[in-house]
């Protein structure tokens, strides 16, 4: 179970302290071990892509780092503190938010009230039941991330009402909404037209420098440009890792997910 | 949908001349009708909070009215219940105010781990408990009920003074209906509407859904339990009946018929109902069979609109409006979303 194909080796971010560090991380569903001895450094600033092909256990991992769930065995490590056991709620302060494969977005409320309920989960005071002073600042806050994703034209739009593609925008406003260190990035350009891709990579692209992302992506294009680091995964474990160009140009790789086409044509 | 900028004016001319009516109307109509149809808006309105903001249809709102109805029985002066407190008409109802919001929370801690058929399920089981409880424990809600349940005194007599304890429960109408709206554009309702919409994204926001439903939960409890007093407070007396299976179908009939997501429909469906309930009755074909009508127009109601009269209303309006104006983003920020969204 344990071999040497979960010791490869971590390849940036070792000069830096790594934000983000899994050590020997399984999780087990029953009888499915679905993550399996992972190791991982992602370090601030870092773009990294975890690439394979369906049931590798990206989301698997993707949720434990998140808090949905703990892992089985193993540790989660985010700036420095031991996360192992937190729920996602408490992650969140941290400076770590998500974004879902299936966007997860508030269809009854506006992309405005949609963004200013993720600034306030940050903000806190999320039992509030007045307005005050702060909640105009808090709401320019919500408008302005708003703008980033490309959303100012429909801010007091419902979002039930929104195209695919704005809606995968906003899902990524709300993430950034959280002023976040750390996003995790889950299949961001899933269900999207072509042109929609090109527009999230840019977008993707300009983001702050400073904000690490962590992105889950079939799209190879999208992961491949976005991302500086790759991890592959296959049977939830860790394969290889490398920059994109050595990614592409490597033997298992090929064999695993770009020659056979498991189900990453779309 | 009607602009926003008419809200309050329109809002203020409803009000004004609801007002005004008890000069032209009779004493019986004030009471039986108006007054009758506040209470059982205000009811519904703390059904129609929880299905407009959390997505929740609860059936245990008449239980907690009657938890209200039947403490202030207990604590202020009355024939039948617990006679040992006797205690100032006020205080009375502001225990039983707490006591209900408490038995809410409590009712909110269980009730907030499910959805759907589930909560409703629920909510109803807690309902019964309830009813069950005042039926057994004659010690509380006496043989045959609590009678002669004192008002206070600005109120005069529920007979001879009626537009004053109707002036009242406008009064109380107007706050719950501002508070509900005001409170939907706080940080605490749009967390309550965002739990309604998607509790995983909410949970992954950081906010603790669980906890902010059962508040939330605890706040329909509240609004229920004014209507609980208000209605002691006008019919002098609560038995268990009052807290039975039928009101309890009834009340979910008025907040089905007003529009379930829109927290104006309460009122409307309550005058709607007493309306019904009342001229049926003397209609010879319907004699006796009054819930069988009911029934009839609430299903005719509900398949003709799902978003009830208010939705209706809405339709109406904004075919009105396309005519003659461009397309609009859709809502005004009132929270009521939801229904704009499914219903078109």
């Amino acid at each position: 179970m344990t071999d040497e194909m979960s010791q490869t080796v971590t390849s940036a971010a070792d000069s830096v302290a790594p934000i983000l560090r899994l050590r020997g991380v399984g999780r087990r569903f029953g009888g499915v071990q679905a993550v399996r001895g992972v190791d991982l450094d992602v370090g601030l600033g870092e773009r990294r892509a975890v690439l394979g092909p369906n049931g590798a256990g990206k989301t698997t991992l993707f949720n434990v780092i998140a808090g949905e769930f703990p892992p089985t065995e193993g540790s989660v490590e985010l700036f420095g503190e031991d996360v192992t056991n937190k729920p996602a709620r408490d992650r969140v302060p941290l400076g770590l938010t998500r974004t879902f494969q299936i966007s997860r977005l508030f269809a009854g409320l506006t992309v405005a009230d949609n963004l200013y309920v993720a600034v306030v989960g940050v903000d806190g005071g999320h039992l509030r039941p007045f307005r005050n002073g702060r909640d105009r600042a808090l709401h320019q806050r919500a408008r302005e991330i708003g703008d980033r994703v490309g959303l100012a034209g429909v801010l007091d739009r419902m979002v039930g009402v929104l195209s695919h593609g704005e809606q995968r925008q906003l899902e990524i406003g709300m993430a950034l909404a959280g002023d976040p260190k750390l996003i995790l990035l889950d299949e961001p350009a899933a269900g999207l037209a072509r042109a929609e891709r090109v527009k999230l990579t840019e977008m993707l692209l300009g983001l702050d420098r400073s904000i690490t992302l962590l992105l889950i992506e079939h799209d190879m294009d999208v992961a491949l440009t976005v991302a500086e680091h790759v991890t592959m995964m296959h049977d939830g474990r860790v394969v290889a890792e490398g920059s994109p160009s050595e990614i592409r140009g490597n033997q298992l790789v090929h064999d695993l997910y770009l020659g056979k086409g498991h189900g990453n044509d779309e | 949908m009607i602009p926003a900028r008419l809200h309050w004016p329109i809002g203020a001319v409803v009000v004004v001349v609801a007002a005004l009516l008890p000069i032209v109307m009779s004493d019986f109509t004030v009471s039986q009708i108006l007054t009758r149809s506040l209470i059982l808006g205000i009811a519904a309105a703390s059904l129609i909070f929880l299905a407009s903001l959390g997505g929740w249809v609860s059936l245990a709102q008449i239980g907690l009215y009657g938890v209200a109805g039947f403490a202030v029985g207990n604590l202020a002066q009355a024939d039948g219940g617990v006679k040992v407190f006797a205690m100032d008409m006020w205080l009375a109802a502001l225990l039983a105010i707490i006591v209900t919001v408490v038995i809410g929370l409590i009712i909110g801690v269980v009730a907030s781990r499910s959805e759907g058929i589930y909560f409703l399920m629920i909510t109803l089981a807690f309902g019964v408990i309830i009813r069950l409880l005042f039926e057994k424990a004659t010690d509380l809600s006496g043989f045959g009920g609590i009678n002669q349940i004192i008002q206070p005194e600005v109120l005069g007599s529920a007979q001879l003074q009626p537009e004053r304890i109707y002036w009242v429960c406008l009064v109380i109408s107007v706050l719950v209906y501002l508070g509900v709206r005001y409170f939907a554009r706080t940080p605490f309702g749009l967390a309550f509407q965002g739990i309604r919409d998607n509790a995983a994204r909410m949970k992954a926001l950081g906010y603790n859904v669980t906890l902010i439903r059962t508040i939330a939960f605890g706040i329909g409890a509240f609004v229920a339990a004014l209507a609980g007093v208000l209605n002691v407070w006008w019919n002098t007396q609560i038995s268990p009946g009052t807290i039975d299976i039928r009101p309890v179908i009834f009340l979910l009939m008025i907040a089905i018929i007003g529009g379930l997501y829109r927290i104006e429909g309460a009122w409307v469906g309550a005058l709607i109902y007493v309306i019904l309930d009342n001229r049926l009755r003397s209609i010879d074909l319907v004699g006796e069979r009054v819930a069988t009508a009911l029934g009839i127009i609430f299903l005719l109601i509900v398949l003709l609109s799902p978003g009830g009269v208010m939705g209706i209303l809405e339709s109406l309006s904004s075919r009105w409006r396309r005519s003659d104006e461009p397309d609009q983003p859709a809502g005004d920020g009132d929270g009521t979303a939801a229904a704009v969204v499914a219903g078109d």
